[in-house]
């Protein structure tokens, strides 16, 4: 279920069924200075879905992440999730959304499990309760050894794990990642992905952005394609890849440069 | 090899420039520092000329080996802003340690700092050289002297630096600052306490201890000019060649051996917890509390305080124009307590970019209120006991007891004023801190100015709200000491208020402030 409007201020109907997306953004603009970053996205993601979030560095994902999330103030445009405008009604929102944002952002001075306490109860669950959800997130990210270790001495697939931990805590609707898998390991990733496809069968929506295009064709049933800060495809995975690998598509969607075929003739054990 | 190491230094530096305004601006004020110490230095050795030649000799060896030491410390507390100082970023290219040596060495020359300590030697010349042969010698001596300065700098820099790439070791440097910082006020204590009753007297005793060192020796060789003088210089040489021999065998072994910082302990899970409320007071005040304890640039702040008014607490009280009254016991309480809450003029930028996490769950001002009372709470926790202390021994060392009194209440109330005060700086000037603080920088590329301005009005606010409480108190009407933490707890109350209300409202661009790369 997404549907928030239970919140206080609620803009939109409070239907049964609740709007059928879990995020849409229109117009969505924000430059920094002279360049503009994301240029008018039109993201849809509907309700339920694993949405992959794709395109080449600098397409201006991870800004729209933020923008979506509400740590960053768009410059025009608007941003509803799960029917609920994110900027007018933040407390509706917040509530119930999860974000693990690029670069591991995390209070690197208390310990795997401090950091989960911290946050659930900066969230205002009981004390109790979070420590057991805190327990069992550790145990399931097979976090349990290191749960007393401080953060900043964490690697990076832990980092991701304990992030994602905290971002699972409350228990949100809507779940956001950036960059999730980037740096982690295959076991590491393995104990993600599994615990991402348990929140999403019940409902729950992922939106995570990523470059492993394998990686979004096995995981998501909804995939938006970012490029130049718009978005140039979105909808199921099939219509996106339409009968191609996403990666082929990708290219396509994206303009493929040449591959430099002159060149580099020294390179290579034929040559000395 | 060593030419291109020179180069690549240059192009470092003026990489490091481009684009980048704040940074300009920071080297043209680097190089102006750096021609200013030139130039001072020049004219104030060449001085030396005109001291009895005993003063002069003795003077030459206390700043050569001052001078040394600098090198040695100064780079061990900015490690990180050099990349040509570190050897892990070379290790990759096909080159022996001596070719390392040399072109590190060559890099390490290169820049505004040797070029002032060259100048500043050449001074030492001028004024230590009394014959002609002295000048020959010292011209051999001022090379040899950087020289020393520039190994023994890179010796220590890389034997340490498998340390210094760790989290530990970085972390315990970090609080080695404070000390530095505090041994800059040692000879203010010593003069204060009447060591220095004659200052010639204690420049002979300082500089017999130092006589023998190598840049004492090389400064006493100018000076001598004869064959002591040539003597002296060949066991520089010598000192400066087996320095070279060790730095080029610890780049030898920090090249092929790994950091440590893999092998890490846990942390103690706290019992103290169990005693905080739950919510999101209790939490903040927890998670506040940790980072007093375990975040370096934290500790350096309270034990720079601690430090600072212990000296304080000596100082004042000795000498010609020391207080008196009941302001020796209060003053060293109230200036650890403007120390203390300074550091919460910019509360949000110890969370850096970690705020994030905070950030996406406050949904109104009043969450922004509960963050900083938190905080607060959590500093006064930690603080109010240990103004008590530093209050009583203040009252001890002033010789009344009674007087502690007066004093715990008024830098409480103080502390609480410039928590008030900083809530609303750390909102209305937000800065990063950088990973790695030293004594130099305290905020991130192009932020410097953001700092000083949020230090300084923090400062400049607390002290005009403190000042109706305060002064009275120094001034001897101590009773008024019992208005002070209520008037303490308004301020910081109205504070918070104001805080949470302007920093709710622009809390991406908090995030933003705290979180650029440093």
């Amino acid at each position: 279920m997404t549907d928030f409007a239970s919140g206080p201020g609620s803009a939109v109907s409070a239907g049964s069924a609740g709007p059928p997306e879990a995020v849409r953004t229109r117009g969505l603009y924000k430059r920094f200075g002279p360049q503009v970053a994301v240029a008018g996205v039109d993201l849809v993601v509907p309700r339920g879905s694993f949405a992959g979030l794709v395109g080449p560095n600098g397409a201006g994902k991870t800004t729209t992440l933020s923008m979506i999330t509400g740590l960053l103030m768009p410059d025009a445009g608007s941003v509803e999730v799960g029917g609920v405008d994110v900027w007018r009604h933040p407390v509706a929102v917040k509530a119930h959304v999860g974000v693990l944002p690029e670069g591991l952002r995390l209070f690197e001075r208390l310990s795997g499990r401090e950091l989960l306490s911290y946050n659930g109860q900066i969230r205002g669950i009981r004390k109790e309760e979070v420590a057991r959800r805190a327990e069992e997130l550790l145990n399931v990210m097979d976090l349990a050894d290191s749960a007393d270790k401080l953060v900043v001495d964490y690697s990076t697939g832990m980092r991701k794990k304990i992030g994602l931990a905290a971002a699972l805590l409350h228990n949100p609707k809507v779940l956001f990642l950036d960059e999730p898998f980037e740096g982690v390991d295959p076991v590491s990733a393995n104990t993600l992905v599994e615990v991402l496809q348990r929140y999403t069968s019940s409902g729950s929506t992922v939106v995570f952005s990523s470059h492993v295009m394998e990686l979004v064709e096995r995981l998501c049933d909804w995939v938006s394609v970012m490029n130049h800060g718009q978005i140039v495809a979105q909808g199921t995975l099939s219509e996106v890849r339409g009968g191609h690998t996403l990666n082929e598509a990708l290219l396509d969607l994206v303009g493929v440069r040449g591959t430099g075929e002159e060149g580099l003739s020294w390179l290579g054990s034929s040559s000395t | 090899m060593a030419w291109l190491f020179v180069r690549l230094k240059l192009r470092l530096i003026a990489g490091n420039l481009r684009g980048d305004t704040m940074r300009q601006v920071g080297f043209v004020f680097t190089m102006i520092a750096a021609v200013m110490v030139a130039c001072a230095g020049l004219l104030l050795m060449s001085l030396l000329r005109f001291a009895p030649v005993d003063v002069a000799v003795n003077a030459g060896v206390v700043l050569f080996t001052v001078l040394t030491v600098i090198w040695v410390v100064g780079p061990l507390l900015v490690f990180g802003v050099d990349e040509t100082l570190d050897p892990a970023r070379l290790t990759l290219f096909p080159l022996t340690a001596r070719q390392m040596a040399v072109g590190m060495f060559a890099a390490s020359a290169t820049g505004p700092w040797p070029v002032a300590s060259l100048c500043l030697l050449v001074g030492a010349i001028v004024g230590l050289s009394r014959s002609f042969t002295g000048v020959l010698i010292g011209l051999v001596a001022i090379v040899l002297q950087v020289a020393l300065c520039l190994v023994a700098s890179r010796a220590v820099t890389t034997a340490l630096s498998r340390v210094l790439r760790t989290r530990r070791g970085r972390d315990l440097l970090a609080v080695g600052v404070v000390f530095v910082i505090l041994l800059t006020q040692v000879p203010n204590l010593l003069l204060n306490r009447g060591f220095g009753a004659d200052p010639q007297e204690f420049l002979a005793r300082l500089a017999s201890v130092v006589r023998w060192g190598p840049p004492g020796m090389a400064a006493h060789a100018i000076a001598d000019g004869g064959l002591l003088g040539l003597a002296e210089i060949v066991i520089v040489a010598l000192v400066v060649l087996a320095l070279g021999r060790l730095w080029i065998a610890a780049l030898g072994k920090a090249m092929v051996t790994s950091d440590s910082s893999t092998q890490i302990g846990s942390v103690r899970r706290s019992r103290f917890d169990g005693l905080l409320p739950g919510g999101a007071l209790g939490a903040v005040v927890a998670k506040e509390l940790k980072y007093v304890r375990r975040e370096p640039r934290g500790r350096m702040g309270w034990m720079a305080a601690i430090g600072f008014s212990g000296v304080l607490m000596f100082s004042l009280s000795g000498g010609p124009n020391g207080l008196g009254g009941s302001a020796l016991a209060v003053a060293p309480a109230c200036v650890g307590a403007l120390m203390i809450g300074l550091q919460a003029a910019n509360a949000l930028g110890i969370d850096g970019r970690a705020l994030w996490m905070n950030a996406i769950v406050y949904s109104s001002d009043r969450d922004l209120r509960t963050d900083f009372a938190g905080r607060h709470l959590a500093v006064s926790l930690v603080a109010v006991p240990l103004l008590a202390v530093l209050s009583i021994a203040a009252a001890l060392v002033a010789g009344h007891l009674p007087w502690a009194l007066p004093a715990v209440l008024t830098s409480s109330g103080l502390l609480l004023v410039s928590l008030g005060v900083g809530a609303v700086t750390s909102v209305i000037l937000p800065y990063t801190y950088p990973d790695r603080i030293n004594a130099f920088t305290s905020a991130a590329p192009g932020q410097g100015g953001v700092a000083f301005a949020g230090s300084f009005g923090a400062m400049l606010g607390t002290s005009m709200l403190a000042f109706p409480v305060v002064l009275p108190v120094f001034l001897g009407l101590t009773w008024v000491a019992a208005l002070a933490v209520p008037y303490g707890l308004v301020v910081a109350l109205a504070g918070r208020r104001l805080a949470a209300t302007i920093g709710y409202a622009r809390l991406p661009d908090l995030l933003g402030a705290v979180s650029r790369p440093a």
